[in-house]
C-alpha cells in the first residue's frame, strides 16, 4: 500500500506538471489582458492536430518545434482580429467570444480532420516503461516533464530578464503606468497572447501522445487548469505551477482509496484552499481581475 | 450618452443571442424529402461531443436502410424519410427535448436513439409517455430491456448481462484472477455487474473493480492500482475516447506484456484511434466487418458503406442500419403504422440475412424487446493483412441464444396499454 500511495504521489507529480503548463498558458492571458480564454482547449487540440499532420514530413521532433509556433501564430491572429476589440469591455463579452471561439474550434477540427480518434504515435523508444517496478515511469512521462520543466524555466527567464518578459509582469502589476511610460500595450497584449497560446499549443502535442486525438481533447483537460489558477492564486504564476502540481498529486492520491470520486477531489481542493486562504496559496491580496 | 446607449442595446443582442443558443434548438437537418406523405422516422443521436463519431456512424447506417427500403417501394408504399436532431453527447434534457420535439412537432411515426445509455433511457420514458414505436440502436445499459422496460422500446445492442456472459468463459480460460475497470455510469455499470456475476459462475474470481469518471484522460493512477492487484487479465470496459487513452497508456506502461488486456465491448472507431503497438488484447464485438465464415448479406452491406463514405462499417453503422430496416419490416407486416400493432409486428421478428449479416438469425425476443444476435469473439491486431481498416481477427462466434440471459432474470414486465 505505501508502494502504491509512493507510486501515485511521484505520479501525480507528473500529471501535475502538464496541469502547469497549460495553466501557465491561461494565467499569462488572463493576468494581462483580464480574458478568461475558454478558446485555451481548442488552442491545445489544434497545436495536436497540426503535430498530427506535420509528422508524415517532419517527424515526430519537427511537429513538436513547429506545431506550436503556428498555433502560437494562429493565436496571435484571433487577438489582434477579434479579442483586442473587447479590452476595457466587461469580462463577460472576452468570456462570450472565447466560449464561442471553443464551439467553433471544436467544429472546425471535426470538419477538418473528422469525429473520431486519429493515431497519433511517439517514437518507439519513449513509450516504454524505464523500469519494470516502477513501471509508470514509461520515457514519454519523463520527457513531458523534462520539456514542461524547460518551458517552465524559459518562460520565467523570458519573464525576469528580457524587455518583453519585464514589460509584462509590469503591465500585470499597473497597465495604465506602462502606458503612461511609452510602452506599446496593444503590442504587448498581443505577444503575450501569443506566448500564452504557444504554450496551449505544446501542451496539446504533448497530451497526443498520452491520449486519443479527438476534436475535444482539450475539453477534459482545460477545468483542472482553471482550477490550477484558482488554487495557486490568480495573478502568481509560481502559484500557477504550484497549484498545478497539487492537483495532480490529490487527484493520484484519491484514486487508491476511492477512484470514482478524482474529478470531484479537484474542486474539493479548491473550496478548502479558498475557505483558509480566500486568494489563493500565493494570490495578492486584494487584486481585483 | 449616445456611447453609452449604443453599448447597452449590443448588450442586449447578445445576451439574446446567449439565451437562443442556449436553448439548443436547431433545424432538423431532412435527408429525404420525396413522395406525398413520406413516413418518418427520428433519429435522436449524438452529432456533437465525445459520441460524436459514434452516433454518426448509426446514422450513416440508417440512411443506406432508408435508400435500401425506398428502392424497394418504402413503407407501405410510402417513401422513408429520416429527420435528424442532434441529441449531444451528454445532455440528457437535450435529447429528452429533442425526442419530444421530433414526435410532436416533426410528426414522425418512429424513434430512433440513442448512443448514450443514460440517454436511451430517458428517450424510451418519452416514447412510452406518448406512445412512438422507438429502437435503441447502441445504447447498452441493462435496464433499458430489464426493469424500466417499456411496450414501446426495442433494443439492436447487447446489455451487459449478455456481453458478460458470452465473455466469461474466454477470459477466464486466459486467466483466473481478473481485474476490472470501467467507466462510472450507466453503461459501464452494466458491462461490469454483467461479467462480475458470469466470471464467478465460470470459475474466476474478481479481484478488484475500479469505477473512473466519464472522460477521464490519466490512467496512471488507477493502473498503479490495478497492477498492484497483481490479476492475470485486467478487463478495461471504457468505451470511446476513454477506451482509447486507457489503452494507450496501458500499453505505454508495459502492462500488456505482464499481464493480459482484454475487455468486452470493443469498437472499430476504438481501434482505429490507437496506434498500432495498443491494438492488442481479446475483446468481443458486437458485429464485425469480416466475419470468418462467408454469410451472406455482409459483402452487400460493406460495399453499400464503402459506397457513401469509403470505409468499412463498424457495429455502430449495423446497429443503425438493423434498426431502420427492424421499422420497416414490422410496418409491412402489421400493414399499419398502428403503435400498439408495429410493437406486436417487431416481437419475434426475425432479421433476413441481408439485414442480419451475422450467422444465425438474430430476433427480437417478445419477452423483453431484446435483439438476440451473435457475439464476435477474438483479437485486435495491429495491421490488417489484406486490408488496413481490418484490425481484429474473429477467433469465435458464439450464438445469441447461448448466452442471452433468461427473460424471467431480466427484470422486465411489460404493459401494453388497453
Amino acid at each position: 500500500m505505501t508502494q502504491v500511495i509512493l507510486f501515485n504521489v511521484l505520479n501525480g507529480l507528473i500529471v501535475g506538471a502538464f496541469y502547469a503548463l497549460m495553466a501557465l498558458g491561461l494565467s499569462l492571458i488572463l493576468n494581462l489582458s483580464g480574458v478568461i480564454n475558454f478558446a485555451h482547449g481548442g488552442f491545445l487540440a489544434l497545436g495536436a492536430y497540426l503535430a498530427y499532420s506535420l509528422a508524415p514530413y517532419l517527424g515526430f521532433w519537427g511537429g513538436l518545434v513547429i506545431a506550436p509556433f503556428l498555433t502560437a501564430a494562429l493565436g496571435i491572429i484571433v487577438e489582434r482580429v477579434l479579442i483586442r476589440r473587447l479590452y476595457g469591455r466587461d469580462p463577460l463579452y472576452s468570456l462570450l467570444l472565447t466560449f464561442g471561439l471553443a464551439f467553433i474550434f471544436q467544429d472546425g477540427l471535426r470538419y477538418t480532420w473528422g469525429a473520431s480518434s486519429v493515431p497519433y504515435q511517439i517514437p518507439g523508444w519513449l513509450g516504454s516503461p524505464l523500469s519494470t517496478s516502477l513501471f509508470f515511469l514509461t520515457g514519454y512521462r519523463v520527457f513531458m516533464v523534462i520539456i514542461v520543466a524547460l518551458a517552465v524555466a524559459a518562460l520565467f527567464l523570458i519573464l525576469g530578464y528580457t524587455r518583453l518578459g519585464i514589460r509584462i509582469r509590469a503591465g500585470t502589476l499597473d497597465l495604465d503606468t506602462v502606458s503612461v511610460l511609452g510602452v506599446n500595450v496593444r503590442v504587448l497584449r498581443n505577444l503575450n497572447f501569443g506566448l500564452g497560446i504557444y504554450l496551449a499549443g505544446l501542451a496539446g502535442v504533448l497530451a497526443a501522445g498520452l491520449l486519443g486525438l479527438s476534436p475535444t481533447i482539450g475539453d477534459q483537460l482545460i477545468m483542472p487548469s482553471f482550477v490550477a489558477i484558482i488554487v495557486g492564486g490568480l495573478g502568481s504564476l509560481p502559484g500557477t505551477l504550484a497549484g498545478g502540481l497539487l492537483i495532480g498529486i490529490a487527484a493520484g492520491l484519491t484514486s487508491v482509496f476511492f477512484p470514482t470520486a478524482q474529478e470531484a477531489i479537484i474542486y474539493v481542493m479548491m473550496a478548502l484552499v479558498l475557505m483558509v486562504r480566500p486568494n489563493g496559496l500565493f494570490g495578492d491580496a486584494g487584486r481585483v481581475q | 450618452m449616445g456611447k453609452f446607449e449604443k453599448s447597452i442595446n449590443r448588450r442586449t443582442i447578445l445576451k439574446a443571442g446567449v439565451a437562443a443558443g442556449a436553448l439548443q434548438i436547431a433545424a432538423p437537418y431532412i435527408v429525404k424529402a420525396q413522395g406525398e406523405q413520406p413516413v418518418k422516422i427520428g433519429v435522436d443521436n449524438p452529432l456533437t461531443g465525445i459520441y460524436t463519431a459514434l452516433g454518426k456512424n448509426e446514422n450513416t447506417g440508417m440512411a443506406l436502410a432508408a435508400e435500401q427500403i425506398n428502392a424497394k417501394g418504402g413503407i407501405l408504399g410510402r417513401k422513408v424519410e429520416l429527420v435528424i436532431e442532434d441529441s449531444t453527447s451528454d445532455k440528457t434534457d437535450v435529447a429528452v427535448q429533442k425526442a419530444r420535439k421530433l414526435i410532436q412537432s416533426d410528426k414522425v411515426d418512429f424513434l430512433i436513439g440513442n448512443v448514450n445509455s443514460s440517454q436511451a433511457i430517458a428517450i424510451s420514458q418519452v416514447a412510452a409517455e406518448l406512445k412512438m414505436p422507438h429502437i435503441d440502436p447502441g445504447g447498452h445499459a441493462d435496464v433499458i430491456t430489464g426493469s424500466s422496460c417499456q411496450w414501446t422500446t426495442f433494443r439492436v445492442c447487447n446489455t451487459g448481462a449478455m456481453q458478460g456472459n458470452a465473455m466469461a468463459k474466454p477470459l477466464v480460460k486466459i486467466g483466473k484472477k481478473i481485474y476490472i475497470i470501467a467507466q462510472d455510469y450507466a453503461f459501464g455499470h452494466s458491462l461490469a455487474d454483467g461479467l462480475s456475476k458470469a466470471a464467478k459462475t465460470a470459475g474466476g474470481t474478481i479481484v478488484g473493480t475500479d469505477f473512473f469518471p466519464l472522460g477521464t484522460t490519466d490512467y496512471s493512477a488507477i493502473l498503479i492500482k490495478a497492477r498492484a492487484a497483481n490479476p492475470d487479465v485486467l478487463v478495461d470496459l471504457a468505451a470511446g475516447d476513454d477506451g482509447i487513452n486507457s489503452l494507450k497508456q496501458a500499453v505505454q506502461f508495459g502492462i500488456d506484456k505482464q499481464l493480459h488486456l482484454a475487455g468486452m465491448q470493443q469498437e472499430l472507431e476504438v481501434l482505429e484511434g490507437l496506434p498500432p503497438e495498443a491494438r492488442v488484447g481479446t475483446w468481443l464485438f458486437e458485429w464485425y466487418w469480416n466475419q470468418p465464415s462467408n454469410v451472406p448479406g455482409v459483402a452487400d452491406f460493406v460495399a453499400g458503406i464503402r459506397k457513401s463514405t469509403g470505409k468499412v462499417p463498424t457495429a455502430r453503422t449495423w446497429f443503425g442500419f438493423a434498426a431502420i430496416h427492424s421499422f420497416a419490416l414490422a410496418a409491412n407486416k402489421a400493414k399499419t403504422l398502428d403503435a400498439a400493432k408495429v410493437c406486436h409486428a417487431l416481437e419475434g421478428l426475425k432479421l433476413p440475412p441481408e439485414v442480419a449479416c451475422q450467422p444465425g438469425e438474430p430476433y427480437y425476443r417478445a419477452e423483453d424487446h431484446q435483439l438476440v444476435p451473435a457475439v464476435f469473439i477474438g483479437h485486435a491486431q495491429a495491421k490488417g493483412a489484406k486490408d488496413p481498416e481490418d484490425l481484429f481477427v474473429v477467433d469465435q462466434v458464439e450464438q445469441g441464444p447461448s448466452f442471452i440471459p433468461p427473460a424471467t432474470e431480466t427484470g422486465c414486465k411489460l404493459h401494453y396499454p388497453t
